[in-house]
């Protein structure tokens, strides 16, 4: 990629606080980084921006030394380094402050902001100068908050105060904040848009990842645009509207073409009015018919797992209506959901999808075993026969039922909790980011695997975070925006700009 | 009642629950216990409460950094069986030494266990208990053993400043010790850390490992400590002291508002839990109800006080968000 | 679940967020057999060990010595069973809810009659398994506490209940069939415990509940999203073994025809040992009731051998912490080479 670092004179006065050169990661199955370059100056904020699965990540990552990158060089403060690990990053004055907070609730917030600096006086904890620093720390970043305040009582914007506080406590010369206003109300963030230019005011250099494009051009000084694992441009945001962002992260050649069939839509199978669950979402209306799938889009944390896992019943919703199948439902626990004709295929495989200690053929038939069981006794045949079936049209390798299921790959895995789901024949399944950490060939497996079931009268909805996935498969996207649906776009309708446009918050382009 | 009083009244009742149970069961004690109010009552259960108390002590410490002991009455048992059987040998100075060394090292086996091999605690020292218990029969032949020395061993129990025995100030002072620590020092505080979230604690160079190590030895040195000075008082070293004594020090502990999750917890609370167990004790034993009926109502607080702990770390602030919904007007599906 | 000793295949690698194959098959392999051989051999190895030591340890009297005392403990390492396996970590209400079965049989006896006694005996050992399993299962509080303390107030309640003192048995006959022989071979106990765990192997292993234990203690919450009543499962097993112990209590009970209410003490750990022994995972989701029994097997028979060579009960106490400690360690070790 053509370097485009566009400098002003000021700047190129000053060496970069950091310089990251040529990076490439790659992980079994995906490649990650390709030949990354960034390049951030003292007393700026560089802002990073891509869509899910960018690079964003991998690159903080190899930053904070949680990963070491196959090829390419890191300068810091110009000399050249080798982040090995964590501690090593934060002795070299790189500061990180991820989404989940990083703080001990039971203590005080000076006692946080100390931690594993505590100073001390003939041999025991020196508080006044721990209230001290901390105070000063507090006051240096404006944060209205006491020291004296145990973490735990905080709100969140708070308690992200305090681990800004913290790391910037330690004197770094660089600070970087993943995702910062994701949990925060417009009042929070801007408080949070001060601490950030206090912190660029006294030289530091903070890297500021979002999707929030708005604010990446209210608070950021230059910006860096990833897609796919590449560096796309790298530039001063002074001039750059919105538009032009997401035309910088999305625009790409759909090299990926999946295979889409025509299905004759059925009756509404799904209909879901004025679902809303506090600090989660509000008032999603949804409609699914038979044969239909509707994608569901939008950024990490606009509430897309929080409405499916309420539709199952994993959460209690505070109010709205589900009519499934013609038959109002009120889903409280998986059991209902179930009994209803839902099945939700979750997020996260190794934590809700898989049980690990048991074999794929009992794997496939745990949401099931009501209807191969009598009189509480599991009937073995017509679980093997289960099994079997699923394992060959599904395609589940190796085909061997007895395995215990975390000797399998993450896309065999995957086809065996989408198994277990399907063995439920219900009338609408929720699939939440399917192809996650699934190589090529699962995915385009799993994809004819929905096609099929959309196909037999199934209602179905896709929740992903790849747009390309989305785009392809889906009849209709649904976008959600912060807990509400900004856009319900029809196939033809649904481009890539303008799904980010709405995922993002802008008014229509 | 609304269904929104009664949780503020039992969020009340679980906040304030150490004072609510302390007050309560001394104003129970005073009214059934003729002169409980009396200074020499109260010299006497405090100097009971201070075996339970010391045992009580070291849980403390465990609790707070996020484990678990159930060895301390074995533990006792040992120790008190090694400081009789050597008093002879050693003399008194020697034999509570040697006695407090084998505390330790049980404790250090536990450690090892927990941090070494990532052993469950619970299940560690569920282990230690059945084993050092198992060397206790088999040291003494499941026979109590005397000590050489009742005189001697007496001083224990002597009155040294007002109504307090010996064993009580040691009990006191290793107490308003471990307060100070726990609260003043940077160890203290670091302790609270590994308890409350241990990544976040070992992500800012806290060595929660040598932490947990250290914890589990102070636990065996505490429940030697109440070993031996129980031992010492009556003369008398048996295989099946402590035997029922671990969940009295749960209950007390527990009580004194320690959390069993790790992170939250004090000296003084197990004071207060310790001396409510005490009077409970005390006023039972008045009314000539036997030791069984007192371990019903011990465990009945304990588990009152479970269900109750439970309400109470539910309403706790998350550390990780929630998302934030924006205000805005409504999108109409499409009528596909 | 397969009916012989479980599926052969240990835990591999943890799935990291990105695609990845399975672990290098030859390691795990070895950690398999490691897992599936250590007990036989172990058992086989006792057994020489016996011979060599003693000539009365092949003796049949002996050995049905060693069954017969093994039933009344096997009776509750069943639902001991259930327990570790769901994740429930142990139960150590069970010297009481024994006690409570012991005491409840012998008294209401005379009154009642043998059948009634035995029924109320179980079911108030039961009741005390229920509240266990409802705030174990349902109240989510901790297990180890839950059961201490219940197990407190219940044999308080007990001694409270018979005044400290040691209840009769009003009828020799029935003591002389639980004593005695079935077809005159196998002793009574011996008949109920392979009863109770061919009934346990059975559900643990084919029933739709077996399934949910096994599944709840590998993934709790991959378990709920799938649909299964979690909660119920978990409290099933403190259900199950209140009323196991119950049920041991009643025929101890029978044939010593006199109980004090410390008749249970020990019990637990006993049932824990084996369980553990047997290479049943403390952290849940692995294990079976033939691997508890051969499990049971062990340390009886560690036991007899140390009592024939004139080891005294204490000492042998020595052993089973030992054990404790060397069988969790090594199923931690298995577990965290090959991952969670």
């Amino acid at each position: 990629m053509t370097d485009h670092v566009t400098t002003t004179d000021d700047a190129q006065a000053h060496p970069p606080a950091l310089e990251m050169v040529g990076i490439s990661k790659s992980f079994p199955g995906v490649r990650a980084l390709t030949d990354v370059d960034l390049r951030v100056l003292p007393g700026r904020v560089h802002a990073i921006v891509g869509e899910n699965g960018a690079g964003k990540s991998t690159l903080m990552k190899i930053l904070a030394g949680v990963h070491q990158p196959d090829a390419g060089t890191l300068t810091v403060g110009g000399r050249e380094v080798v982040i090995g690990s964590p501690l090593d990053a934060q002795r070299m004055g790189i500061g990180m402050v991820y989404q989940e907070l990083n703080l001990v609730p039971d203590l005080s917030v000076a006692e946080n902001i100390c931690l594993g600096r505590m100073p001390r006086r003939f041999g025991v904890l020196d508080r006044r100068a721990m209230e001290q620093a901390a105070t000063t720390a507090l006051a240096d970043l404006d944060a209205q908050v006491h020291w004296s305040t145990t973490v735990g009582d905080l709100t969140v914007s708070q308690q992200q105060l305090v681990e800004i506080c913290k790391v910037y406590a330690s004197r770094p010369d660089i600070v970087v904040l993943d995702e910062p206003t994701s949990s925060l109300s417009e009042h929070e963030s801007q408080v949070l848009f001060d601490v950030v230019r206090r912190m660029r005011d006294r030289g530091i250099s903070v890297i500021y990842i979002s999707h929030r494009l708005r604010e990446v051009l209210e608070i950021a000084d230059d910006v860096t645009v990833l897609r796919d694992g590449h560096r796309i441009e790298s530039r001063p945001v002074a001039g750059l509207t919105p538009a032009d962002m997401i035309r910088l992260m999305v625009g790409r050649d759909l090299t990926e073409v999946f295979p889409k069939r025509e299905v004759e839509l059925g009756e509404t199978v799904l209909e879901v009015r004025g679902l809303t669950r506090s600090g989660a979402f509000a008032d999603v209306d949804l409609n699914i018919r038979r044969g239909e799938i509707v994608g569901l889009a939008g950024l990490v944390g606009s509430g897309r797992t929080e409405v499916a896992r309420a539709l199952f019943g994993l959460d209690r919703a505070d109010a709205g209506s589900v009519v499934v199948a013609g038959r109002p439902v009120d889903v409280r626990r998986p059991g209902h959901a179930v009994a209803a004709g839902v099945a939700y295929v979750p997020e996260d495989r190794k934590a809700d999808g898989i049980v690990p200690a048991l074999s794929v053929r009992d794997n496939l038939s745990l949401a099931s075993l009501g209807r191969r069981s009598r009189a509480g006794m599991v009937l073995a045949r017509q679980e093997r026969a289960l099994a079997g079936e699923q394992i060959a049209s599904l395609g589940v390798s190796p085909a061997a039922p007895e395995r215990r299921i975390d000797t399998l790959s993450g896309g065999n895995q995957q086809k065996v909790v989408l198994g277990k789901w399907l063995a439920t024949r219900p009338h609408v399944l929720i699939l939440d980011e399917p192809t996650r950490g699934v190589d090529v060939g699962a995915k385009a497996d799993i994809h004819r695997i929905i096609g099929d079931l959309a196909a037999s009268g199934v209602g179905i909805l896709l929740i992903s975070s790849e747009l390309p996935e989305v785009l392809a498969v889906s009849d209709r996207v649904l976008v959600l925006h912060e807990g509400r649906v900004a856009a319900d776009l029809s196939a033809a309708d649904a481009t890539e700009a303008a799904v980010m446009h709405a995922a993002t918050g802008q008014e229509a382009a | 009642m609304s269904a929104t009083t009664f949780h503020r009244a039992l969020r009340l009742v679980t906040d304030y629950r150490l004072a609510i149970m302390l007050s309560l069961t001394l104003a129970v004690a005073a009214v059934t216990v003729e002169g409980f109010v009396g200074l020499s009552t109260l010299g006497l259960s405090l100097d009971r409460a201070s075996t339970i108390g010391l045992i009580a002590l070291g849980l403390t410490v465990l609790l707070i950094a996020g484990q678990i002991d159930l060895s301390g009455g074995s533990i006792m048992a040992l120790t008190g069986i090694t400081a009789m059987a050597l008093q002879p040998t050693l003399g008194l100075l020697g034999a509570v030494v040697a006695a407090l060394c084998v505390g330790a090292l049980v404790g250090a086996v536990n450690g090892l266990l927990v941090v070494r091999f990532h052993i469950n605690s619970l299940v560690a020292t569920l282990a230690t208990m059945l084993a050092v218990r198992a060397v206790a029969h088999v040291a003494t032949g499941s026979q109590p053993i005397s000590g050489s020395d009742p005189v001697a061993g007496a001083v224990v129990v002597q009155r040294v400043v007002g109504v307090l025995t010996l064993r009580t100030v040691v009990f006191l002072v290793l107490l308003v010790l471990l307060h100070l620590w726990l609260t003043r020092t940077v160890a203290g505080r670091n302790l609270f850390a590994v308890g409350s979230n241990v990544q976040a604690a070992t992500g800012s160079g806290v060595r929660a490992d040598a932490y947990l190590f250290g914890a589990f030895v102070f636990g065996g040195l505490c429940s030697g400590a109440a070993g031996v000075l129980l031992s010492l008082g009556v003369n008398t070293g048996s295989p099946v002291f402590g035997e029922t004594i671990v969940v009295t020090v749960i209950a007390a502990v527990v009580v004194g508002g320690t959390r069993l999750e790790g992170g939250r917890g004090s000296a003084i609370g197990t004071l207060g839990g310790v001396v409510t167990f005490a009077a409970i004790t005390t006023a039972l034993e008045f009314q000539s109800i036997p030791a069984y009926t007192q371990q019903v109502v011990t465990g009945v607080i304990l588990i009152a006080l479970i269900v109750l702990d439970r309400n109470a770390t539910r309403r706790r602030a998350s550390i990780s968000g929630q998302q934030a919904v924006a205000p805005g007007p409504r999108v109409r599906p499409s009528s596909a | 679940m397969s009916s012989s000793l479980d599926s052969p295949h240990t835990a591999s690698s943890t799935t990291p967020s990105q695609d990845t194959v399975a672990a290098d098959r030859v390691t795990d392999r070895g950690r398999a057999g490691l897992r599936s051989l250590a007990l036989p051999v172990g058992l086989l190895g006792l057994i020489v060990l016996g011979t060599l030591l003693s000539d009365r340890f092949l003796s049949t009297a002996n050995l049905l010595n060693v069954l017969t005392s093994m039933s009344l403990v096997g009776i509750v390492v069943v639902g001991m069973t259930f327990v570790i396996i769901s994740g429930g970590l142990a139960d150590l209400s069970v010297p009481a809810t024994l006690a409570t079965g012991a005491i409840v049989m012998l008294s209401t006896q005379p009154t009642v009659g043998t059948a009634l006694a035995l029924l109320l005996a179980v079911a108030s050992a039961g009741a005390a398994g229920l509240v266990n399993g409802i705030l174990i299962g349902y109240g989510r509080a901790n297990s180890i506490i839950v059961t201490l303390g219940v197990g407190t107030i219940v044999l308080g309640l007990a001694q409270a209940v018979v005044g400290g003192a040691i209840v009769y048995g009003e009828d020799p006959e029935l003591a002389e069939l639980v004593n005695g022989r079935v077809l005159g071979l196998v002793p009574f106990p011996v008949v109920v415990f392979a009863l109770v765990a061919v009934v346990g192997h059975l559900a643990l292993s084919r029933s739709v509940w077996g399934r949910w234990t096994y599944a709840v203690g590998s993934n709790y919450r991959a378990t709920e999203a799938s649909a299964v009543p979690v909660r119920a499962t978990r409290a099933a097993a403190f259900l199950v073994t209140g009323l196991l112990a119950g049920l041991s209590g009643a025929l101890l009970a029978i044939s010593l025809q006199s109980v004090r209410p410390v008749i249970g003490t020990g019990y637990e750990f006993d049932a824990i040992t084996a369980v553990l022994v047997g290479g049943v995972s403390v952290l849940g989701g692995f294990g079976s009731i033939p691997r508890a029994v051969a499990g049971l097997f062990f340390v009886q028979l560690l036991t007899n051998i140390l009592v024939l060579q004139g080891i005294s009960t204490p000492a042998q106490g020595l052993a089973k912490g030992a054990l404790i400690a060397v069988a969790v360690g090594v199923d931690v070790h298995l577990r965290r080479r090959g991952g969670l």
